[in-house]
């Protein structure tokens, strides 16, 4: 949602999410055990940030640059955790209203966004849904064992509660038009109408009794607890993502066996590669590169599909065009086939409301403006895009808002899409520590199958911060001040990734490639490296804050083990995400104000992700104890607390003991 | 370029005793490189001084200031405010910015923050090692780019004592002999027949024989300038003895 | 000199007439007693064709070298004077050197010097405002030239038979020829070794030297360090600069000593008779290295055991050499 003429540079995960979700500041805060703050950081991009949470394509995954050095971090996961242990409320909506009406028609996600965006930007704004119960394809088609349905209503609550009026049994064409709402006083009218209607392949035998299209067995499993009878053997036909729904949803619904035939190749196969692999978890058969001929029919009951082998299913073009060995069949048998080969729109009743179609019966609509053929009509949504994720159809349902808000107030909108930071570089790869990623725990396989609990069980809060702590923080470290810069190349030499270089008789310090570990900035003699992530450049002012009311003792505590530090007083201590940005002059500046000691925690565990932080940590507080004491200000002054997870409770008792005049030894 | 070293507080606390506003002032070019002069040495300094000034009871103030160089006049009246507001001044520059500051302020006492250490290099980070001793006559052609005066124990011209062995100076076994490194070193580049020529006894003039140097680039000049130095001449091409 | 020797010292002589000479060192007192010098000269003036005289020697303060030749002179011993170039600069040699030859002292030996590091002024300031190479050069110029170094002419005779150290046993190995050369090239009349101990690379190092000629150009006395004491061996092989004292050489000093099992006495008997063994296939071995003109001496603090060493060597009695 930039507007600004020059493009934003992005962390690649921020990036690749079509709404931009700043997913590396929400992964900084449950690193620091800040569960608020993170679902706070969630909020100001996503509107649906449970649904997310939950079923996200997690695009950002496919770019993690983690992923170079090992594996993506979970994203997604992270995020769940970030709305299971954050208590932070949703914004409020904007004081400032404005006169105009807005009407969404459907409550995917993508009329969703639309009204939550168009709510914050002071809209009154009305959804208007066919179905009984909002949510769209969320609520209609994605799997209960995948989203709870409670799930989906503290999310749509959140957007009832900005004002949003939501009218669900309102279908477009039957008992509301296009022009009874511009009557209404509805301003601009924007069209998220989804792709509700189920495809079928067209072979001979598919209207038999026993072939069920996917998006209606799925309304019905979900909406209507519909169960298969006993002892069935389904087909299902289909490699998307909707496949593998109903694949795993007739296992639950009772199904006495599933095999699915798709077209692609293993590698070709549209769905995500952790729902298949989480399909075959469960026991489906899947058979790959084969194309139904035939369904047929045996003593009036369904009994086999006949197929044929795939040649290939692109064209030269790489156009979606199928081709098969005509003679190479198979037969697989079953009782029930479910048809889950593609979604379509249903946009038959706009024509005669004036909003046109193309000769291929898809909306007439321009992206650049998201508007369709009348005007004050606006579309967004898989109407407008095709078959998609959730998140893709919310980003398209921000734009529209931001349209639509252009359009009322007259002004253009001009769409700028940000860019992402470069490739981390090989030479950085290789510094970047090693950190295996956290399995999201899942019910067992052999038993989710026979429930519709949610399948996928999440992190607790531990594992979520430990998972959090993998982030590489890209574009969030250092950056030179160059009219400070010296050119004496500490920062080229102390840094452990190699980040930093000389350019030209310069430093050049690679923001793109920065671990913001930090220790380039408290080793810079001459203060000319700012950092970007928080907690780090406003350390002295938290200093002289901390010190007022003469303090005895200051503390300093690694931000990353406030998870560990709950329940500890840390009032007047002071956080920092890795000790390692501390500096010889923060602990003299402690001094100054009058401190008669200090000290350093830190979880000192094999968590810590940076390389050599602790022990620059450690030559720092050697430093100043020097320091002191040659100048005769009292040994040991500073000291450095190696704290294990579980013991930062007693941190009190640990600084006491660690500051005890040492017994002399008896005898 | 210039290395230095800090000296003892105890020693810079003694130093400034008579005074009262003392302002500890650091320099961005060769000690703000050799991590010695610059904004944060600086200000560790002055926290130093202030930690032991109050421990002693003492009610000095201390202030703060870095300078681009200080061996330039152009930049030290940049900061010639800050000086003047002082009683005394720190200087964590070399030896030549602390001179420049008593030359360009006549009335301003000066003292050493830091121990000039000699001219060279930073090999890697923490390690500063001399290369260069400002002879004014180098020799380094002869000896494959690498001088035995900085570097041989002994100064020696025509090869390496008797003392060294397996590459190692005999004064340390941490010093790599610089005859043995010249001598490896001409015969990579083909041209250790060099060193079999004899240098003759050189003419120390360039070095120190004389007193204060100075050299004049007439090509910069229309008036003579006001000397402080011995101008030095280009040394004769022979060299040896005069 | 008319005579067509460069200074017509005993020693110059001596290996002028092709014998094979022997030369031993005499170390000053760390005090004013002329005592010490006198007598070492009185017992060692017979056995030698010239003593050294050390400079300073480790950078231990010790009577000055020109003090110490004037005293042998006294008990007519023929000095050696050794110069190093670490403590005085080129005024302050040059003006020694005058000195001692007004003083009748006509061998020079041209030395850098061991650094001051391992002396008892470690603090000190050191000088090498010239190198041994350049003092040589020096001495030459004095001598042939009877000029300074500034160019300005000397009164007076100027004779000096001059000399240079090499240390074959340092390295690098092959450039320690080529640095014998240059000291050749600036003048040096005979040059004293190092302590020879590793006998077969000395001899390789003398083969070196013979290749390139430089036998014919100079006099080579093989350095000999009689030892007393395995410990002393050990200590000249851990901490004496330059001087390269194989294993096998403390062992047998050892295996000696253990001889005299826990008789302090006999052990150091044994320890002394080995040494003076040992010494004497040293300076047997070297005599019969091509190039070899003879032998130093440097028996630190046991100096009374050098005319024993060299009578049990054959090198006794010393030839006559003619007078004036």
């Amino acid at each position: 949602m930039q507007q600004s003429t020059a493009p934003v540079v992005q962390p690649p995960c921020q990036n690749e999410c079509p709404i931009h979700q700043d997913a590396r500041g929400y992964l900084a805060a449950i690193a620091r055990g800040e569960f608020d703050r993170a679902l706070e950081v969630v909020r100001e991009t996503n509107p649906l940030p449970i649904i997310c949470a939950t079923i996200c394509s997690h695009p950002c995954e496919n770019k993690c640059r983690r992923g170079k050095v090992d594996l993506p971090l979970s994203i997604r996961a992270l995020k769940r955790v970030a709305v299971e242990q954050g208590k932070s409320p949703p914004p409020a909506k904007p004081k400032a209203q404005r006169s105009q009406k807005v009407a969404v028609i459907g409550s995917g996600p993508a009329g969703l966004t639309a009204a939550h965006d168009l709510a914050h930007l002071g809209y009154s704004v009305t959804i208007l849904e066919r179905d009984a119960a909002p949510g769209g394809a969320m609520t209609n088609f994605v799997p209960i064992y995948r989203l709870p349905r409670e799930w989906i209503k503290r999310d749509i609550d959140a957007i009832t509660a900005l004002g949003v009026t939501i009218k669900t049994n309102h279908e477009l064409g039957k008992n509301v038009t296009i022009a009874d709402l511009k009557k209404q006083g509805f301003n601009a009218i924007l069209l998220a109408m989804g792709l509700p209607v189920s495809r079928t392949p067209g072979v001979p035998g598919e209207n038999s009794e026993g072939v069920m299209l996917a998006l209606p067995f799925l309304r019905s499993v979900n909406q209507e607890g519909y169960r298969l009878p006993p002892d069935k053997m389904v087909i299902v036909v289909g490699g998307g993502n909707v496949a593998i729904d109903v694949a795993r949803s007739a296992l639950r619904a009772g199904a006495a066996g599933v095999r699915m035939v798709c077209l692609e190749a293993p590698h070709e196969m549209p769905a995500s590669p952790w729902e298949v692999e989480e399909a075959k978890e469960e026991g489906i058969d899947i058979n790959c590169s084969w194309g139904p001929k035939q369904i047929i029919v045996r003593n009036g009951k369904l009994g086999v599909l006949e197929c044929k082998k795939v040649k290939s299913v692109f064209d030269a073009q790489g156009r979606f065009n199928p081709s098969f060995y005509e003679e190479q069949c198979t037969l697989i048998e079953g009782d029930i086939i479910i048809m889950a080969i593609g979604q379509g729109s249903d946009l038959k009743m706009l024509p005669d409301m004036g909003v046109n179609l193309n000769e291929r019966k898809q909306l007439v609509f321009d992206a650049k403006t998201m508007t369709t053929s009348q005007e004050g009509v606006f579309a967004c949504g898989e109407v407008t895009t095709g078959p998609g994720s959730a998140v893709r159809a919310m980003s398209t349902g921000r734009r529209a808002a931001l349209a639509i808000d252009g359009y009322l107030k007259g002004e253009k909108v001009v769409f700028t899409e940000p860019l992402p930071l470069g490739e981390l570089a090989p030479e950085v790869v290789n510094g970047v520590k090693r950190i295996e990623r956290n399995v999201v725990p899942a019910q067992d396989p052999a038993l989710r199958v026979k429930n519709f609990n949610i399948a996928d069980l999440g992190y607790d809060a531990v594992l979520g911060l430990k998972e959090a702590r993998r982030c590489l923080n890209c574009g969030n470290g250092a950056h030179l001040i160059e009219e400070k810069c010296i050119a004496c190349l500490t920062c080229v030499r102390v840094c452990p990734y190699n980040v930093p270089v000389t350019r030209n008789g310069k430093v050049d310090i690679r923001v793109d490639q920065c671990q913001a570990c930090g220790i380039c900035v408290a080793e810079c003699p001459v203060n000319a490296i700012g950092f970007r992530m928080p907690g780090v450049e406003d350390i002295p002012q938290r200093i002289e804050t901390a010190m007022k009311g003469s303090k005895q003792e200051l503390g300093f505590y690694c931000s990353y083990d406030s998870y560990y530090l709950r329940g500890v007083n840390t009032q007047g201590m002071i956080g920092i995400p890795c000790l390692a940005k501390i500096d010889t002059k923060h602990l003299l500046k402690a001094f100054e104000l009058g401190a008669e000691r200090a000290f350093l925690a830190g979880c000192m565990d094999a968590d810590c992700p940076f390389t050599g932080n602790l022990e620059w940590a450690q030559r720092r507080v050697d430093t100043v104890n020097s320091l002191l004491k040659d100048a005769g200000l009292g040994e040991g002054r500073v000291k450095m607390l190696k704290v294990e997870p579980d013991q930062f409770k007693n941190l009190t008792q640990l600084v006491a003991a660690a500051f005890q005049p040492k017994e002399a030894p008896k005898g | 370029m210039i290395k230095a070293t800090h000296k003892r507080l105890e020693r810079i606390n003694e130093m400034i005793a008579p005074h009262s506003e003392v302002l500890v002032l650091g320099c961005e070019t060769c000690t703000g490189i050799c991590l010695v002069g610059g904004e944060k040495e600086v200000a560790r300094m002055a926290a130093n001084l202030r930690l032991l000034n109050r421990k002693n009871g003492g009610k000095k103030t201390f202030t703060e200031g870095v300078v681009r160089r200080q061996c330039e006049m152009e930049f030290l009246d940049g900061a010639a405010s800050l000086i003047n507001d002082a009683d005394a001044v720190v200087s964590l520059a070399c030896g030549v910015g602390m001179q420049a500051i008593a030359e360009h302020f006549p009335n301003m006492p000066v003292y050493p923050g830091n121990n000039t250490a000699f001219l060279g290099l930073s090999p890697e980070l923490g390690l500063f090692s001399e290369r260069c001793v400002a002879c004014g006559d180098c020799l380094i052609d002869r000896t494959g780019g690498l001088c035995p005066i900085a570097r041989c124990a002994k100064h020696l011209f025509n090869g390496p004592c008797g003392g060294s062995v397996a590459g190692k100076c005999e004064v340390s076994p941490d010093v790599p002999c610089i005859w043995q490194m010249i001598v490896d070193r001409m015969m990579r580049l083909g041209q250790l027949s060099k060193l079999e020529d004899i240098k003759g006894i050189r003419n120390w003039k360039t070095n120190d024989a004389v007193g204060p140097r100075a050299y004049i680039r007439e090509d910069l000049r229309s008036t003579p300038p006001k000397l402080d130095s011995v101008v030095m001449k280009p040394v004769a091409p022979k060299g040896g003895a005069a | 000199m008319s005579n067509g020797y460069k200074a017509g010292t005993r020693l110059e002589k001596i290996l002028a007439a092709g014998k094979f000479a022997v030369t031993a060192e005499v170390g000053p007192p760390k005090g004013t007693d002329p005592e010490p010098v006198r007598k070492k000269g009185e017992k060692m003036k017979s056995a030698c064709d010239a003593l050294n005289v050390t400079d300073n020697q480790t950078a231990i303060v010790r009577l000055c070298s020109l003090a110490g030749c004037a005293l042998l002179k006294q008990v007519g011993a023929e000095p050696l004077m050794q110069i190093v170039c670490r403590d005085r600069n080129r005024i302050a040699i040059q003006s020694d050197v005058l000195g001692a030859i007004s003083l009748g002292v006509g061998n020079f030996l041209c030395l850098s010097g061991d650094h001051q590091k391992f002396g008892n002024h470690p603090t000190a300031k050191n000088v090498f405002d010239i190198d041994s190479i350049q003092l040589i050069q020096t001495l030459k110029m004095m001598r042939d030239e009877k000029k300074f170094i500034c160019g300005e002419d000397i009164s007076g005779n100027t004779p000096m038979f001059i000399g240079a150290a090499e240390n074959p046993f340092a390295d690098p190995f092959e450039f320690r020829v080529v640095r014998l050369a240059k000291k050749i090239k600036a003048g040096a009349d005979f040059i004293q070794t190092q302590a020879v101990y590793d006998v077969p690379k000395f001899a390789r190092w003398m083969k070196m030297v013979c290749d390139r000629g430089l036998d014919k150009q100079v006099h080579i006395l093989a350095g000999v360090i009689p030892i007393r004491t395995s410990g002393a061996a050990r200590y000249m092989q851990t901490s004496v600069p330059g001087v390269a004292v194989p294993d096998e050489i403390v062992k047998r000093m050892k295996a000696a000593e253990d001889k005299g099992g826990a008789d302090k006495k006999l052990k150091a008997e044994y320890g002394r008779e080995e040494g003076i063994k040992l010494t004497l296939e040293l300076i047997e071995q070297v005599k019969q290295i091509p190039g070899v003109h003879g032998v130093h001496l440097m028996a630190v603090g046991w100096e009374e055991a050098v005319p024993g060493i060299l009578e049990k060597a054959g090198l006794l009695p010393r030839p006559a050499v003619e007078a004036g």
